[in-house]
């Protein structure tokens, strides 16, 4: 009798130590759910802040290509009278064409990459405005470089894996209801409740321990 | 006294056994309610994602109507001021000024020529989409104006649907918390139940189980129902 006596009390023992454990290892992985979530959080903002460069630049860049056109246009308009009045035979309009040529449109030209570049006009003579956003953009590499998707998708994996822990750790809950359970269960109820609670808990922890695996050492990470 | 103390711990016991399932309920509700937050997160990311491109897409296409309409004005000031001078041209013929005509006629030329030259840099004349049927016609506006506005009503309606989105997991990640509330006084009740003795523990018990049975068809609820919170 002393003897089932002392075997019982090692075996609330062992249970307590589980309960603990399991307690234990539900608060780590929560904590780890927590940084994760953090970490996505920020993942998302610099996407954010990267977008708004990225747009602002992208504003920028047009607003300036709409200018040299704007320029571009006027240097066409001024140009086209140009030739008209230089072809007339009133000396005094020749004079005022050869006054525009060699003042007027030169300091237009200069304003407008449109007239000075002949590859930004196509071959039916209209402005390509894309190409010349194109080449404003290539200018600014640091900004090119931005990577707001790039961001969007780490926060995305985070969120997954972050998910996924939430998860393991609903299975290491239910792992503790069952090693509670085992506690104050007598006879085979405590032994059966204890190695579900076990078992449970040995799911979980390959569970996470595979979430961990994925995310952190695979590409994998990402596929919700 | 034996039978007594027995019915005592049996009754400690199905407390407890409510207690930890009311926990670990509660431990899955919150699991749902991370979830809701996530998906509430993301869909709050993308609304703003969608705002932030739509600012440019406004700016840009703001630009862009600035720069065509101006072009236009000009284009059509231009072809104006052609045709008056080639009217007043025609009458200083008729009068005999024959200088007076001749130096409308170039002046109508040259504000003839501006106008088609602009006209090379406006996708309102080069893009057949827009272009004037007829030479002297004038440009499709109508049409420049919807394709200008499509890009801007695509972007505000993904933007509409994600902040749709935000709101509907918001407001279920909001509902989750409640439930959680709701869970959290049911393992108090049982908590207590477990503290005393015959009545009042079989009451509070009650009241922890009912408490605890409501929350589970609350979140239930939630979870089944859409846009529910």
């Amino acid at each position: 009798m002393p003897k089932t006596e002392t075997r019982l009390s090692h075996f609330e023992i062992v249970i307590a130590l589980s309960i603990a454990v399991v307690s234990i290892t539900t608060a780590v992985v929560a904590g780890r759910a927590s940084a994760v979530g953090s970490a996505a959080g920020d993942a998302a903002r610099r996407g954010l802040i990267d977008t708004i460069r990225q747009q602002a630049a992208m504003s920028e860049d047009w607003r300036l290509v709409y200018q040299e056109a704007a320029f571009a246009q006027e240097h066409a308009a001024a140009q086209a009278a140009l030739e008209v009045m230089a072809a007339s035979d009133d000396p005094s309009e020749q004079a005022q064409a050869d006054e525009v040529a060699q003042n007027l449109l030169p300091s237009l030209a200069q304003l407008s990459p449109f007239v000075t570049e002949p590859r930004y006009r196509r071959d039916d003579g209209s402005l390509d405005l894309e190409l010349r956003f194109q080449d404003l953009e290539a200018e600014t590499p640091n900004l090119a470089a931005l990577s707001p998707e790039g961001s969007f998708r780490e926060a995305d994996r985070r969120l997954s894996e972050q998910r996924w822990l939430t998860l393991g750790s609903v299975l290491l809950v239910i792992s503790l209801f069952w090693v509670t359970l085992a506690e104050i269960a007598r006879g085979r109820a405590r032994v059966g409740a204890f190695a579900i609670g076990s078992i449970v808990y040995a799911l979980s922890l390959a569970s996470l321990v595979a979430v961990e695996l994925i995310y952190t050492l695979t590409p994998l990470g990402g596929v919700e | 006294m034996t039978a007594a103390t027995n019915a005592h711990d049996r009754s400690r016991n199905v407390i407890v056994v409510l207690a930890v399932l009311a926990t670990a309920l509660t431990t899955i509700v919150a699991g749902l309610q991370t979830d809701a937050s996530i998906r509430a997160n993301q869909a709050n990311r993308d609304s703003q994602l969608h705002a932030i491109r739509l600012m440019g897409t406004l700016q840009r296409t703001g630009l862009s109507s600035a720069y065509e309409l101006a072009g236009l004005a000009r284009i059509t000031s231009d072809q104006i001021e052609a045709l008056a001078l080639e009217l007043a041209g025609l009458r200083l013929q008729e009068q005999g000024n024959d200088a007076g005509a001749a130096r409308a006629m170039l002046r109508a030329q040259a504000a003839q020529a501006r106008a088609r030259a602009q006209q090379d840099a406006s996708i309102l004349y080069q893009d057949p989409r827009y272009g004037p049927a007829t030479p002297d016609g004038a440009p499709d506006l109508e049409t420049y104006i919807a394709d200008l506005t499509s890009q801007t009503e695509i972007l505000l309606q993904e933007q509409n649907t994600a902040a749709d989105d935000f709101q509907r997991w918001n407001r279920k990640a909001d509902a989750y918390v409640g439930v959680l509330t709701l869970f959290a006084t049911a393992l108090f009740l049982l908590g207590l139940a477990q503290a005393l003795v015959s009545r009042l523990r079989l009451f509070f018990a009650f009241a922890g189980t009912f408490a605890a049975g409501a929350a589970v068809l609350w979140a239930a609820l939630i979870l089944i129902l859409p846009g529910t919170g």
